[in-house]
């Protein structure tokens, strides 16, 4: 992977039959960070339209911060390690994020996080990742599956695919977990992420029970996880789901921030959050055709989301306050 | 035993003339028919049967040919890689011409019929999964009358299969080429420095080495079992790291202004496509290499990114591209 993380410098057209300059060019490009890349583009754009030059100079600043191979869904190690610094002060500074019970989580082999969903934007998602990053004993990478609403939406989709989401379906998250991956899911979907503020931490239906097919018919054991503190970060007041629809959204929320103050509207209040785990629940005594037992996948459903219930509410009754836990 | 022949149509497409000169290698070349309006090379010995698939009772002409040629396997590549303005004539070549062609190997007592597609027929949609596998339904929108032949063809095709169980029908669903000697409307956009590219989005996208299109065609040609296949590369690769390793300069364009303004240019006779083409920019359509891994035992050796920098070094050789790095 280190090889082909490297930044190559481009050939310029003024040097391109003069061989001797390469190994001096070369050397100049390896050292090349994003900031230079980007310097080196103002400089091109400055210099004049020659588009070639342009060209080089913008392809360089795209590779400064993005990985030239990507794996088969999208994800890209080094626009992670670009944003990742940004996500760990939202972890340790903004949230203070409190991880507890993440050992539970398998060293290796498939697993399915299933966790509670708020928040109106995911960042609950980024923050089960990094927690299972930083705070694992194996710094697991952990693959979430994103909403259609985030997935499917311009600018955000190529963002979350970049950062190693993946739509949310069941041939995605089998593939996945075929793999041997830490998927992450969260069965509540629009519901949970989008719940207006007097309903925080009641925990939506989970879904039609796909999760729990998902885990039957590859065997992974679920991880149920509790997040606390997502909730208040957005508080949705009201929406408007006229206003979503030509977005593609199923709504738009109206929160104290948003759209009052615009663009400044997006940025979540700073509440304390913490993330529990618990044990897993092994999945493979059922036999890949439990996921064809409609009563077992309901049952089985139900004890994972009262789990996750039960934990949310045990770490309510503790919290003495939204903003310092 | 008679000698019994394979048959190859299309054979001045890109795909079917090198898979008749590969077939042309490995086995006599009197074994092998070349059956279209355009002649063979000369220097591969084929035999040569001259026949317009548009024409009127052309399935009763081909019925014949393939009856005194002994055709034992009919290998069919006669479809058009880019979308054409007069699309009645491609109509007529690829969904009426595919649907005779069927007819008439039927009634030969043609044992096996190799049809080539492209995974273009899956549709380029919001809602498909990262990879489509063969029994996805396919969806492409009704707007592009170059991929609903490509479907019908397809249709066709899973008819008389059905119909004909003693007949073997094996689909081939390439992915787009891309490589040298390849020029398409798609490998265009890579001959120009300033690229309009979509804004908001970034597919991953997958794009075939055509060494590794011929050996999956030949494969299915020699051993392969009846039914549909993908034929990917090994790898895809997001659409904007395909242009920026191009060294292209992009021009970010709104989803509703591109539709339109290719549909303008097509109109205009100034565009190598129309509008709703811009779905395959917006949308995933990779197709899972899986089934054809298996059951055809073919594995690509060439990634996406491979077919684009074997492109690039043959097209553009002296032009500022990144150069693939070697891997370990």
């Amino acid at each position: 992977m280190r090889g082909s993380a490297r930044v190559v410098p481009l050939e310029p057209r003024a040097r391109r039959h003069a061989e001797t300059a390469e190994p001096e060019d070369n050397a100049r490009g390896a050292r090349d960070g994003f900031l230079v890349a980007l310097a080196r583009l103002v400089e091109a754009g400055g210099a004049g339209l020659d588009w070639a030059r342009l060209a080089e100079a913008w392809s360089a600043f795209y590779f400064a911060w993005h990985s030239e191979e990507v794996d088969e869904f999208g994800y890209d190690p080094k626009f992670m390690r670009t944003i990742l610094p940004f996500f760990e002060f939202l972890y340790t500074m903004w949230w203070r994020v409190e991880t507890s019970g993440v050992e539970h989580v398998p060293d290796q082999g498939p697993a399915l996080l299933v966790a509670n969903h708020s928040g109106v934007l995911p960042w609950d998602g980024v923050m089960i990742n990094l927690a299972v990053r930083h705070e694992h004993p194996a710094r697991r990478e952990c693959r979430m599956l994103a909403l259609d609403m985030f997935a499917l939406l311009p600018f955000l989709a190529p963002l979350l695919a970049q950062s190693g989401a993946v739509r949310a379906n069941q041939e995605n998250g089998e593939r996945l977990l075929r793999k041997g991956e830490l998927v992450g899911v969260f069965p509540e979907g629009v519901k949970g992420v989008g719940k207006p503020f007097k309903e925080r931490y009641r925990l939506a239906r989970f879904g039609r029970g796909g999760f729990v097919r998902l885990a039957l018919r590859t065997g992974s054991p679920i991880v149920p996880c509790a997040v606390v503190g997502a909730e208040e970060i957005h508080p949705k007041i009201a929406s408007m789901d006229w206003a979503g629809r030509p977005l593609g959204l199923p709504y738009l929320p109206i929160t104290p921030t948003f759209p009052l103050l615009g663009p400044l509207g997006v940025i979540p209040l700073p509440t304390k959050w913490s993330i529990d785990f618990a044990d897993p629940i092994p999945m493979d005594a059922y036999g890949p055709q439990g996921a064809e037992d409609p009563i077992l996948v309901n049952r089985l459903s139900e004890q994972v989301r009262s789990t996750v219930q039960h934990m949310v509410d045990s770490r309510l009754a503790r919290r003495r306050s939204v903003w310092f836990g | 035993m008679t000698l019994r022949r394979t048959a190859v149509t299309g054979i001045a497409s890109l795909l079917g003339s090198r898979v008749l000169r590969r077939l042309a290698e490995i086995r006599p070349p009197e074994s092998l028919v070349a059956i279209d309006v355009a002649e063979p090379p000369s220097a591969l010995r084929v035999r040569h049967r001259r026949l317009d698939f548009t024409e009127p009772a052309s399935d009763q002409r081909l019925l014949e040919l393939l009856r005194e040629e002994d055709v034992e396997t009919l290998v069919h590549a006669a479809f058009f890689t880019n979308p054409r303005r007069d699309s009645g004539y491609a109509h007529e070549l690829e969904s009426i011409g595919t649907l005779n062609l069927l007819a008439a190997a039927a009634a030969a007592g043609v044992q096996r019929v190799i049809l080539r597609s492209f995974t273009a027929v899956y549709g380029a949609r919001g809602h498909n999964p990262n990879f489509l596998t063969e029994e996805h339904p396919l969806q492409p929108s009704p707007a592009l009358a170059w991929v609903r032949d490509k479907l019908e063809a397809e249709q066709h095709a899973a008819a008389f299969a059905r119909r004909y169980p003693e007949m073997s029908v094996t689909v081939l669903r390439f992915a787009p080429l891309f490589g040298p000697g390849v020029h398409t409307f798609y490998t265009r956009v890579f001959d120009h420095r300033v690229v309009p590219l979509l804004m908001g989005y970034d597919p991953l996208v997958q794009l075939l080495h055509p060494e590794d299109a011929v050996t999956a065609f030949v494969a299915a040609i020699e051993q392969g079992p009846g039914g549909v296949f993908n034929v990917v590369p090994s790898r895809p690769i997001p659409l904007l790291t395909a242009y920026h390793l191009a060294a292209k300069v992009p021009v970010f364009v709104p989803h509703p202004l591109a539709y339109a303004g290719a549909d303008v240019l097509w109109a205009a006779g100034l565009g190598a496509a129309p509008g709703a083409f811009v779905d395959y920019v917006r949308y995933l359509f990779v197709a899972d290499g899986e089934k054809a891994r298996q059951r055809l035992g073919f594995t690509p050796r060439h990634s996406s990114r491979d077919a684009l920098t074997a492109y690039l070094r043959y097209r553009h050789p002296h032009s500022a591209w990144r150069p693939a790095e070697a891997t370990s």
